[in-house]
């Protein structure tokens, strides 16, 4: 089965909707700037997204009030998302579109506020005590309310690779008939656990993050969310892309280092190609975690020269959104789609030094070419893996 | 609508730690309590490092592989939790409000949703597909949908793990479940495995059901506590009688579930 993918919008610090996000890519623009987050002294560079704090929620949904929920109905509202959904839903039914949403963030910056003025008792205050907001299921179940869908609805958070198995759990959903359109998203939003929890583990970046580079020191933490409305083929004539393959996978190898070799990533590629009935060669583009940690870059080129040729181009862009961490599944789904779209792969940003010392070498400038078929990777702590595989509907 | 079998079993609370003493405490028996939890499928060295919400996942999700005598490194695992280890927010939190730069690395990846899949895979040495989900007061019918439906797609079976830790302190004027629960569901591709305990029949729809109420299990009280939704499931199954639960998925849509746990009968009779 092929699934269709309708319409998509992404929100992150390359831009507040898709025309803004093709500039940024065409432009070579990054989005990343010195951290300025308030009551938050790490010195790096963070992908913070304009305007989030200014965003007022419809009022109906002021109890699911947080920084992540704002994101998340920013990027509802771009590119005409909203009036798809609804369009769609009237045709099949509500209750016969899935939710599904993949975050590793979500709401833990409100519970953080909370704990900035506990009560007496050592316990949560009135304002903060937000049952779903403080659920790994605040976006889900903001999602779900804010567009009105009432299919079964669920939030993956396998930390960076939640928001590209969205799109695997919802091909199984369609498939079996579970639903017949699933939306599926990711967001994730700036707070001190993620920029203080990096931080401890070293992996932070003081400068502006060089994917692939060989001066590369660590990653920047960004924020954003993206959606896509996917569907069985004959509930999308007009759709123009179809995810064909996916793979997940694990490494069993540690918390929060990948394989050396790249073993759970290459299991992931190996199965998303084999879904896809597709051979590594034939894949025109591949847009890669490429963190820009040390053991990221190094473990993913690995992985990429057991299977590719210089056949395929591939680059991170990293260096445009920040690591969305939770929502960085989606936002690069969304990236090698424009890819396809327009013929533009993006070469990676801030790696005027690429590193001989890696295995792959990466595309450094935007190239135009035809994207045929497009390929995504996404890869988290506890080792968690996903590979995305995407193709031209008329094809 | 979607047909599984359950092929094993793992279940654990302060007052069972393990299948056999959960069936007995429903026939009214006492079990031993406040034993410590130590799961013996990671080794001592990641045990220490281990919150006790990995080790209450890991050890649900090692006994029903003992159940099903399914080698761990074949089955792909789905872990469902409303809030995750919240003792593990808390310190988290606290400590950000405190000295943000004291935080602590281990718990900080300990902190991630997959934390118990990803103990349970180095221990294990999978490289199945492994999800961690959550559908706050939904989170065990949205699991258990999930998991069948991979089953069925991709033809493996797939352990179903759901917990729920006792609130944490600062947690409680929010949440009013008092203690920990977890429970490990072996989903199996009908047919596919030999050691069937039950079948499950499961039925989505756009009708709205209220969550059953909680029938009452001596020594403990679960009411409230998310994961304790798979109980009447778990009961049925305990006490080998066929039932059918409804559940509510989401704001408007239900799954319900028929047990038949015939159908050992019928294998032994074939």
């Amino acid at each position: 089965m092929r699934l269709a993918i309708g319409a998509y919008t992404a929100t992150s610090a390359a831009g507040v909707g898709l025309q803004a996000l093709r500039d940024s890519i065409d432009n070579r623009q990054s989005g990343l700037r010195r951290n300025d987050l308030q009551n938050c002294d790490i010195d790096t560079w963070i992908g913070r997204v304009d305007g989030v704090e200014d965003v007022s929620l419809p009022s109906h949904l002021d109890h699911l009030f947080s920084r992540n929920n704002q994101l998340a109905w920013f990027g509802l509202q771009q590119d005409g998302l909203l009036q798809s959904i609804a369009q769609l839903a009237d045709r099949v039914g509500p209750d016969r579109v899935g939710v599904i949403m993949g975050t590793s963030t979500s709401s833990i910056g409100r519970t953080e506020e909370a704990f900035t003025c506990l009560l007496p008792s050592g316990q949560i205050a009135e304002e903060f005590q937000q049952q779903e907001v403080h659920s790994l299921h605040s976006p889900g179940f903001f999602v779900a309310e804010a567009t009105g869908l009432t299919g079964p609805a669920i939030t993956i958070s396998t930390a960076c690779s939640s928001s590209a198995k969205v799109f695997a759990s919802a091909y199984r959903w369609i498939n079996h008939g579970l639903v017949d359109a699933v939306l599926v998203g990711g967001v994730d939003s700036l707070c001190m656990s993620i920029l203080y929890g990096f931080h401890s583990l070293e992996l932070v970046s003081p400068e502006l993050c060089r994917p692939f580079d060989r001066r590369r020191n660590g990653i920047n933490i960004g924020e954003g969310c993206g959606y896509a409305l996917v569907a069985r083929e004959d509930l999308l004539p007009d759709a123009q892309f179809a995810l064909l393959g996916y793979g997940e996978s694990v490494d069993a190898y540690h918390m929060s280092h990948p394989h050396p070799k790249g073993e759970g990533a290459v299991i992931a590629i190996d199965r998303a190609l084999e879904r896809s009935k597709l051979t590594a060669d034939s894949i025109d583009y591949v847009n890669l975690h490429g963190t820009a940690s040390q053991a990221n870059d190094r473990t993913e080129a690995h992985a990429l020269a057991r299977r590719f040729t210089d056949k395929t181009l591939v680059s991170s862009t990293k260096a445009w959104t920040g690591h969305a961490l939770g929502a960085a599944g989606i936002l690069e789904a969304i990236i090698t789609l424009e890819a396809m779209r327009s013929g533009i792969n993006p070469g990676t940003l801030n790696c005027g030094q690429p590193d001989p010392e890696l295995a792959f070498p990466v595309l450094t400038d935007n190239v135009s070419q035809p994207v045929r078929f497009g390929m995504t990777n996404s890869f988290g702590f506890g080792g968690n893996n996903a590979s995305l595989i995407f193709g031209q509907m008329n094809d | 609508m979607t047909d599984v079998d359950v092929v094993g079993l793992g279940v654990w609370s302060e007052s069972f730690s393990n299948w056999e003493e959960f069936c007995h405490v429903l026939r009214g028996g006492s079990a031993e309590t406040g034993r410590t939890l130590k799961p013996q499928a990671i080794a001592p060295n990641e045990r220490r490092r281990a919150p006790l919400s990995v080790k209450m996942a890991v050890e649900v999700m090692d006994q029903a592989c003992r159940m099903a005598a399914l080698e761990p490194a074949t089955v792909a695992t789905v872990f469902a939790s409303a809030l995750g280890d919240m003792h593990i927010t808390e310190y988290m939190c606290r400590t950000l409000a405190d000295a943000p730069q004291a935080i602590s690395p281990t718990r900080f990846h300990n902190s991630v949703h997959n934390a118990a899949t990803g103990y349970w895979s180095i221990a294990t040495q999978s490289h199945c597909p492994s999800s961690a989900v959550s559908g706050y007061s939904n989170s065990v019918s949205m699991a258990i949908l999930d998991g069948a439906i991979q089953a069925v797609e991709e033809q493996i079976p797939v352990l179903v793990t759901v917990q729920e830790v006792a609130t944490a302190p600062a947690f409680k004027s929010v949440y009013e479940w008092t203690q920990p629960f977890s429970a490990a569901m072996l989903l199996s591709p009908v047919g596919m495995c030999s050691s069937n305990i039950a079948s499950l029949r499961l039925n989505a729809s756009g009708n709205l059901v209220e969550p059953p109420q909680l029938e009452d299990i001596p020594g403990i009280d679960l009411s409230g506590n998310p994961a304790a939704r798979l109980l009447p499931l778990l009961i049925a199954i305990a006490e080998q009688r066929n039932a059918d639960v409804q559940l509510p998925l989401s704001r408007g849509s239900s799954l319900a579930i028929s047990i038949d746990v015939g159908c050992q009968a019928r294998q032994s009779e074939s």
